[in-house]
């Protein structure tokens, strides 16, 4: 990879697009973490979660190109609603982009996923007095 | 012989092949060149980090800056604002 930005504009917008949505679809908090690490992976990217503002109903993608490390971090209130394994399907299909080159691809695909997983039906009537 | 090396000979047999080559490498590179830089597994990773959806949306915080990390479990369990267990998956590639 040469000098310069990790993505285009157009690419950082189709990941920002994925997350938006994956976001309406769940209610939690998405976040996409692409760099190094000083250290080892997981507790760096457990240390990000905690840097969001709501960490609890927080999932954190965290891509270590160099390292070619794939962390996803989710809080305490968001593991109730996407599961480890849920996470290790997402996990399993970015690893294959990822592994082809294609991170865009691979993030987007990925959070898309991710979303749909941790998604939840809208409370029907839940407002509405209940009628005999 | 020196009449067939004519000014319209060079173009027939030299500008026109160069001219088909020269249109057939950009169709071949502009996808590359529109996308941009691309990911290559095994080589060094030269960009800055990139955080969508954090803290400040336009930060793009230096691994360096960031908080010391906690020294062990335990002590990343009961302040305000940590997540109080995590789950999640890993991958390499």
């Amino acid at each position: 990879m040469p000098a310069g930005d990790a993505f285009t504009p157009d690419q950082l917008y189709d990941i920002e697009r994925a997350v938006r949505h994956a976001e309406a679809a769940s209610g939690l908090h998405f976040s996409v973490y692409v760099g190094g690490a000083d250290s080892e992976t997981r507790p760096f990217a457990v240390e990000l979660l905690n840097e969001l503002e709501d960490p609890d109903r927080s999932v954190l993608v965290y891509v270590d190109p160099a390292g070619r490390r794939l962390e996803i971090v989710t809080g305490a209130t968001a593991k109730r609603q996407l599961s480890d394994h849920a996470a290790g399907l997402a996990a399993l299909s970015m690893q294959t982009s990822f592994a082809a080159g294609d991170l865009t691809g691979g993030l987007v695909t990925g959070v898309q996923q991710l979303g749909d997983h941790a998604h939840q039906a809208p409370l029907l009537h839940a407002n509405e007095p209940h009628k005999q | 012989m020196i009449t067939l090396l004519s000014d319209h000979t060079l173009l027939v047999f030299v500008g026109i092949p160069a001219l088909v080559i020269a249109v057939v490498a950009l169709l071949v590179f502009a996808s590359s060149i529109a996308s941009g830089p691309r990911y290559r597994p095994g080589l060094s990773w030269w960009a800055p980090p990139v955080w969508i959806g954090g803290p400040d949306v336009n930060a793009k915080p230096d691994p360096a800056n960031l908080p010391e990390l906690p020294a062990g479990p335990s002590s990343a369990t009961a302040s305000t604002g940590v997540a109080r267990t995590t789950g999640g998956a890993s991958a390499s590639w």
